[in-house]
């Protein structure tokens, strides 16, 4: 599939009903993309506090199992409101996200940052003990923690330089 | 002096120069820290309001929450004061008459005032329920409101 095609197909997604309304309402916008912001700052801040635990940075006498446990509703229920958002948002200017580098790499470190999750929670904090001890972690659930914070951070990155970088052609 | 002419003094400073006549990318990079300060700043308010509400956290103590909270309140704090500051000095007159951005601000000052006010006395004293709920939802409900106003600042 070629870039050509990936634009026509997001110039069709904007000619849909839920698209063309966003892109023609002068509220619907920026409505959404506040909520977007607002969902962005619940769930990957919360998460980014939970990384930091992780790293050992912070609520070191919080023990890092509470941390993980206390916030994953109020990280995934803000990432539904991402998801939500930001599927609507992308509907209302698709070909223009598909024809922007910025997305493509938004996309990516989405991607990675979902993989690193998964080794988090289904390798390194499986290990027996690994999220036992008080202030230091084991340096598998540390890197973890740390990898997070570094590809949400470009994740964020990337979308707020979407507007600003030239598209692939 | 009026305001007008005071924002013409801040448009042709040395520093708005710098700003304004430098790579799109120096702009581009002003608002990532203002986004990523915003994001530490409200995880921040959000990880000590689900403490202050009894929604999280209910077998730590709020010292042990509030104190790395406000560390990184102020980290966020100062991210989005200073780079929210050069935005504003390389550009003045296209954001001060804004609607979007009146209120932003004014949201701001209240916001921070209750934050350094009421919410850090809540932090460390027994306040009834109904006083923290109502301190929690406003405070919660002006910061919430300054994303909301940010984002229509460029739609206005």
């Amino acid at each position: 599939m070629t870039l050509t095609s990936l634009v026509a197909w997001g110039e069709q997604l904007e000619q849909t009903r839920i698209g063309a309304a966003l892109a023609e309402s002068i509220y619907a916008f920026p409505i959404i993309e506040g909520i977007h912001l607002i969902g962005l700052s619940v769930a990957i801040g919360l998460l980014f506090v939970t990384d930091l635990r992780l790293a050992g940075w912070i609520l070191k006498r919080v023990p890092a199992t509470a941390v993980l446990r206390q916030l994953r509703p109020w990280v995934l229920g803000g990432f539904a409101v991402i998801l939500i958002s930001g599927s609507l948002l992308f509907m209302a200017e698709a070909s223009a996200l598909i024809a922007s580098p910025a997305f493509a790499f938004k996309l990516v470190f989405i991607l990675l940052a979902g993989i690193n999750a998964a080794v988090f929670e289904f390798v390194s904090a499986r290990r027996p003990g690994a999220l036992d001890a008080v202030e230091r972690l084991p340096a598998g659930v540390r890197f973890g923690g740390l990898a997070s914070l570094g590809l949400w951070s470009l994740v964020i990155i990337c979308g707020r330089l979407i507007p600003y970088l030239p598209n692939w052609t | 002096m009026t305001v007008d002419a005071v924002l013409s003094a801040i448009e042709n400073s040395a520093i708005a120069h710098a700003i304004s006549k430098s790579n799109h990318l120096v702009a581009a990079s002003l608002q990532v820290v203002h986004v990523l300060g915003f994001i530490t700043l409200l995880a921040a308010l959000v990880l000590v309001s689900l403490r202050l509400l009894r929604w999280t956290f209910n077998d730590q103590s709020l010292a042990d929450i509030s104190r790395d909270a406000n560390r990184l309140l102020a980290v966020g704090l100062t991210l989005v004061i200073a780079s929210g500051l050069l935005m504003f000095v390389a550009t003045p007159q296209l954001y001060f008459y804004k609607p979007a951005f009146e209120l932003k601000m004014l949201m701001f000052v209240g916001a921070v005032l209750l934050q350094f006010t009421l919410l850090r006395r809540l932090s460390s004293s027994d306040a009834r329920q109904w006083v923290v709920r109502t301190v929690v939802a406003v405070s919660l409900f002006a910061w919430f409101g300054i994303g909301f106003a940010g984002r229509m600042i460029g739609f206005t």
